[in-house]
C-alpha cells in the first residue's frame, strides 16, 4: 500500500492525523467546559470573555504562533517555569504541535457547544430535578444527550481546522521530519524545493480527508431524530 | 464656430470618448509599472545589505523603484519557475541559479558572481558551551542545532556537506530543527530556542548581541552568490542598470559593510 | 396531632427592566384537592415553581403534611430533588430524546445512564396500561397525540410515588372535547390517589371539576377566603 506514496507522505499523514485528533480531544474537554460555563454563568463580563476567547479564530496564525513562541519559547514566562518545574519544553515537539492546533481551533467548538446548551430547554433540566435526579446526572442524561449533535459538528470542523493548521504549528514546532512536520508543513517545503509530485499526493490526501471531515460534519447536523 | 443645442454632433462624442479611454488607461499602468520600476528575488542572507543598497541606487537613479521579494534561494527559484514575474534573482549558492539557468528562466550570458560568504556556526550569546570545531557539535549539551531545510535553502546543502566530508551529518543530522530560511535559523539562536546553528557570517554580525560566532566552519568550496536579470523580465535595460551596479565599488562597499567578501 | 396538608406563606419580588412584580402568598388548607384559579401574570405559576423547589422566595416557610420543604427563617431549603413531588409541566417537559417508557421510569433511575428503551419495570409497566398507553411504549413524544403526551407527563410524575402533585395548567394545551374527556379521566384517578394535589388554572371548567377548594390569586396574593366546599366529584359523576 505505501508503493504508491513516497515515504515523507505517510510519516505526515500519521502525524497531522495523530497531532489534529489530540487536539481535537483537548478542544473536546475545554471547548464543551467552556461552553457549559458561558451558557449558564451569568456575570457581568461574561460576553466579553466571550470575545475574548473567541479571537484565535480571527488572529492570523502567525500572529498566533509568534505569541506561543514566545509564551513557551525557553525564555518565555510559562515554557521557562515548565522547563525549570518539569524539564518540558514544548518547541519543536508533536505536543507543541498539539498546543498550536488546539488554540486556533477552540473557538470553533467552544462557541458550538455553548449555542448547543443555551438551546437545551431549560424547563427539561428543571423535570429532572424535580423528578429527583443528581445535577451531574441531569447533565448525562438530559443536557449532553440534547446537545451532543451541535458540539459534534464544531468539533469536526475543528478538526479539519486543526489538521490543516499550519503557521502557527511551523513557528512552535518547527518541520521535524517524521516529529513535527505535519501535512501542511511538508507540502509547503514540497513546493518550496520544486518536489512537486510529493506536494500533488501530499495536497491529494489532505483535501481528500478534509471533503470527509466535512461530509460527516453535514450529516450529523442537529435535527435527524429518528424514531427508535 | 456653430453652438449646439441639444445633442452634440457624433465627431465631437467620439473624441471625447478616446480622450477619456486613454486618460482611465494611463492611469491603471500608470498604478500598473512606472518607467522604473523592477522586482528583485533575493536570498534572505541579503536582506540587510540589499535593502541598503536598495536606497543609494534610487538615490543615485531618481525615479527608478526597487521592490524587494527576500526568501530561501530554493523557495524564489520555484516561484519563478510558476511564473512569478521577476526582474533580477540573487542567490546565495551557485546551484540554485544553476537550476534557473537550466529551467531557462535566466540566461547564462547575464549572470555575474557579485559576492561572497562564510558559514558559522553560532550559539546564544550567553552559552557556556566549548565549540571550536564541527566534531564539538556532538556533546550531549547541544540538543537542537537550527540547519536550513537543505532540499531548498542554500545555508542548509553548504552545512550538509561540511558535515558529511567530516563524517558527522549522521551523528549531528539528527539534531537537526530544518529552518524555511537562514533568518529562521538565525531567529531561534538569538531566542535560545536552540543551542546552535548554521548561518552565514555576515547574519550573525546583524545581532551581535544576540548570538555569538562559536567557529568557522571550513567548506571545500568557496560560498558565492551570483546574480542575473531574468530572460522573462519586463523592464530588461532596469535590471540589467541593478545588476551591474551590485558591481560598481559603492555596492561593493556597502557588501563589505554588511561582512560579505569580494567576488 | 395533625397538620394541615399545605402550609405556606411566601414572599418573592420579580424584576424584569421596568415591571415590578411582588408575591405575598398565604395558604393554609386541610383540603386534600385545592385549585387556584386566576389571570394569566397573577403569579400561579410563581407560586408553584416555590412548592416544587424550582425557584426560591425571598423569605416565608412551606410545609407539606408538617414537613418543612423550605423555611427562610431558619434556613431550610430543600432542594427540588429532596421534596418528592410531582410536578406537570404546562407543556409536559417530556424528554424528547427518551421514548415513552423511558419518560416515565425517568426519574425511579439514579445513575448516569438513561434507563434502556425496553427496559423492564413492573412501576412503568402498571402506569402504561392505567392510562392505556402500552401501544405507545416505544415512541418517541413528538409523535404522541396531546392527551398521550399529557399522560405520560402524569405517569412520570406519579410512578415515583410523590408526597403531593403539582400541576400546571394541565388542559390548557387542549382543544375543548380533549378537554373534558382527560378532566374526566384525571379526576378518577385522582379518587384513587391519597396524596394532596394543588392545581393552578385560569378555567374556571377546572374548579369545578377538581375543587375541594378553591383559591383565587390576583397581584401576587391569594385573595379572599376559600370558596364553599363543591360537592364531592364522586356525587358529581354518579
Amino acid at each position: 500500500m505505501t508503493s504508491w506514496l513516497p515515504e515523507p507522505s505517510w510519516s505526515a499523514l500519521l502525524l497531522s492525523l495523530k497531532v489534529a485528533g489530540c487536539a481535537t480531544l483537548l478542544n473536546l474537554l475545554l471547548g464543551s467546559a467552556v461552553g457549559l460555563f458561558l451558557a449558564r454563568a451569568r456575570f457581568p463580563g461574561r460576553d466579553l470573555l466571550d470575545t475574548l476567547l473567541t479571537l484565535p479564530m480571527v488572529m492570523p496564525p502567525t500572529v498566533l504562533g509568534y505569541y506561543l513562541l514566545t509564551l513557551l519559547g525557553r525564555r518565555g514566562p510559562l515554557g521557562a517555569w515548565l522547563l525549570d518545574r518539569f524539564g518540558i519544553n514544548l518547541i519543536f515537539t508533536w505536543q507543541g504541535a498539539v498546543i498550536a492546533a488546539s488554540v486556533v481551533a477552540f473557538p470553533l467548538v467552544f462557541k458550538p457547544a455553548r449555542a448547543a446548551f443555551e438551546g437545551v430547554d431549560g424547563q427539561l433540566e428543571q423535570a429532572g430535578r424535580v423528578l429527583g435526579i443528581s445535577e451531574a446526572a441531569i447533565f448525562f442524561r438530559i443536557t449532553l444527550p440534547l446537545a451532543w449533535r451541535g458540539i459534534l459538528a464544531g468539533l469536526l470542523l475543528a478538526f479539519a481546522r486543526a489538521l490543516g493548521e499550519f503557521g502557527a504549528t511551523l513557528m512552535v514546532a518547527g518541520s521535524i521530519p517524521g516529529k513535527t512536520q505535519t501535512l501542511s508543513v511538508a507540502i509547503y517545503e514540497a513546493v518550496q524545493a520544486g518536489q512537486d509530485d510529493n506536494a500533488n499526493a501530499l495536497v491529494l490526501i489532505t483535501s481528500a480527508v478534509c471533503v470527509g471531515v466535512l461530509l460527516l460534519a453535514g450529516r450529523l447536523s442537529p435535527g435527524r431524530l429518528q424514531e427508535r | 464656430m456653430q453652438v449646439y443645442y441639444g445633442e452634440l454632433p457624433d465627431e465631437t462624442l467620439l473624441m471625447k470618448t478616446q480622450c477619456l479611454t486613454l486618460s482611465l488607461c494611463t492611469l491603471l499602468l500608470a498604478g500598473h509599472a512606472q518607467a522604473a520600476e523592477i522586482t528583485v528575488s533575493a536570498a534572505a542572507s541579503l536582506t540587510n545589505a540589499f535593502k541598503d543598497i536598495a536606497h543609494h541606487y534610487e538615490a543615485q537613479y531618481p525615479g527608478s523603484k526597487i521592490n524587494f521579494n527576500f526568501a530561501a534561494s530554493g523557495a524564489l527559484l520555484q516561484q519563478m519557475s510558476k511564473g512569478a514575474p521577476v526582474d533580477v534573482f540573487a542567490s546565495a549558492d551557485q546551484e540554485t541559479m544553476d537550476s534557473a539557468i537550466k529551467q531557462k528562466l535566466v540566461n547564462a550570458a547575464d549572470r555575474k558572481d557579485f559576492a561572497r560568504n562564510a558559514l558559522v556556526v553560532i550559539t546564544p550569546t550567553d552559552s557556556k558551551l566549548k565549540l571550536q570545531q564541527l566534531a564539538d557539535l556532538q556533546q550531549a549539551g547541544i540538543k537542537h542545532i537550527a540547519l536550513g531545510v537543505p532540499a531548498s535553502v542554500p545555508v542548509g546543502r553548504y552545512a550538509q556537506r561540511a558535515l558529511e566530508n567530516a563524517h558527522l551529518w549522521t551523528a549531528v543530522g539528527s539534531k537537526a530543527i530544518n529552518t524555511q530560511n537562514v533568518r529562521q535559523s538565525l531567529d531561534y539562536v538569538a531566542r535560545g530556542e536552540v543551542e546552535a546553528g548554521f548561518v552565514y557570517q555576515t547574519d550573525a554580525a546583524i545581532m551581535p548581541d544576540k548570538v555569538k560566532i562559536a567557529f568557522s566552519v571550513p567548506l571545500d568550496e568557496k560560498i558565492s552568490y551570483p546574480v542575473a536579470n531574468t530572460a522573462e523580465s519586463s523592464n530588461a535595460v532596469e535590471a540589467r542598470r541593478f545588476v551591474n551596479y551590485l558591481l560598481s565599488p559603492a555596492s561593493q562597499a556597502i557588501l563589505a559593510r554588511y561582512g560579505f567578501q569580494k567576488p | 396531632m395533625s397538620h394541615p396538608r399545605f402550609d405556606l406563606h411566601i414572599r418573592q419580588q420579580l424584576r424584569t427592566g421596568e415591571r415590578h412584580f411582588e408575591l405575598n402568598a398565604r395558604l393554609q388548607t386541610d383540603c386534600q384537592r385545592v385549585v387556584i384559579h386566576g389571570p394569566s401574570g397573577a403569579g400561579k405559576s410563581l407560586l408553584l415553581k416555590a412548592i416544587a423547589g424550582i425557584s426560591t422566595p425571598d423569605a416565608g416557610f412551606i410545609r407539606l403534611d408538617g414537613l418543612s420543604l423550605f423555611d427562610s427563617d431558619s434556613g431550610i431549603r430543600l432542594s427540588p430533588q429532596q421534596r418528592q413531588l410531582g410536578y406537570l409541566f404546562q407543556d409536559y417537559a417530556l424528554f424528547p430524546h427518551l421514548n415513552v417508557r423511558q419518560n416515565i421510569g425517568f426519574g425511579l433511575r439514579q445513575g448516569w445512564r438513561n434507563p434502556g428503551r425496553r427496559h423492564a419495570s413492573t412501576d412503568v409497566d402498571y402506569w402504561l396500561e392505567a392510562f392505556g398507553l402500552q401501544q405507545q411504549a416505544c415512541q418517541l413524544p413528538a409523535t404522541l397525540s396531546g392527551g398521550q403526551r399529557q399522560r405520560t407527563a402524569l405517569a412520570r410524575a406519579l410512578v415515583a410515588r410523590p408526597r403531593a402533585l403539582l400541576l400546571d395548567e394541565p388542559f390548557s394545551a387542549m382543544d375543548p372535547a380533549l378537554r373534558s374527556q382527560l378532566r374526566t379521566e384525571l379526576s378518577t384517578l385522582l379518587q384513587t390517589l391519597s396524596i394532596p394535589m394543588l392545581l393552578i388554572t385560569h378555567d374556571m371548567e377546572d374548579v369545578h371539576h377538581f375543587a375541594q377548594q378553591a383559591l383565587c390569586m390576583q397581584g401576587g396574593q391569594l385573595c379572599g377566603s376559600p370558596v364553599a366546599t363543591l360537592p364531592d366529584l364522586q356525587a358529581s359523576l354518579a
